[in-house]
């Protein structure tokens, strides 16, 4: 199981973030490759890991820029929306660290502030062990 | 005439559907593509690897056949999106 453990000085003010790249899914990159066409290079973002997230979110203008399509629809509750509609997407997710990746349905909204491009949820984490070590400021993910 | 969101013909085509599948298919997932379902699958990257196989980079949808649709939760105000918005999408 591919594992990664970061140390942060302020863990508890900024929460568990990955540095992370959003591609292609392997599937489509095959495809453009197959056809001669360009395939996007990979988009470097700061993702948070949230527990408090049902799902994998994505900041809406990265499937743009990677010039992907949508592959569903979704419904989705904040704190400041009940039942708001938001298209999916399939998307690759790699963690270089021990170059764990990914590849799930992401939900496209607008995350504001932080920095933050990328929400890993609750349904990526169902497939990982996520520790948090609170006083050490040291997380482990294994996926 | 005005244009069509990304997949609303593939939606109208699920709905109109919707029984049929579920009656046949539960839990597993539909492909559709331009009105027309093109396959169902028993997992979900089974589906999107047949749509990107056959497609390529266009718009179809794969949704899970199920009676009531998961909705997602999300405790933190991250998601700047407002009630004033009726679909959020690039």
């Amino acid at each position: 199981m591919p594992c990664m453990t970061r140390s942060m000085d302020n863990l508890q003010q900024e929460g568990p973030l990955l540095d992370v790249y959003f591609s292609l899914p392997e599937g489509l990159e095959k495809k453009l490759k197959a056809e001669g066409k360009q395939v996007p290079a990979p988009i470097h973002c700061k993702a948070l890991i949230d527990t408090g997230a049902s799902n994998c979110v994505v900041q809406e203008e990265i499937p743009t820029k990677l010039n992907l399509n949508p592959t569903g629809e979704t419904t989705i509750t904040t704190p400041s929306c009940e039942s708001c509609k938001c298209y999916t997407y399939y998307m690759r997710l790699t963690i270089p660290v021990n170059k764990i990746i990914i590849e799930t349905i992401f939900t496209a909204a607008p995350l504001k502030n932080q920095e933050i491009d990328c929400l890993f949820g609750r349904d990526a984490l169902s497939n990982c062990v996520f520790i948090y070590i609170g006083y050490a400021g040291q997380f482990t993910l294994s996926v | 005439m005005t244009k069509k969101e990304p997949l609303e013909k593939e939606i109208e085509t699920y709905e109109k559907n919707k029984d049929r599948l579920l009656a046949e298919s539960p839990g597993k997932y539909v492909l559709i593509q331009e009105g027309k379902i093109e396959g169902i699958f028993e997992s979900q990257k089974d589906a999107m690897n047949t749509g990107f196989e056959k497609f390529g980079n266009v718009p179809f949808l794969v949704k899970k056949i199920e009676l009531v649709e998961q909705k997602q939760n999300f405790t933190s105000n991250l998601i700047s999106i407002t009630p004033s918005e009726t679909k959020c999408h690039v």
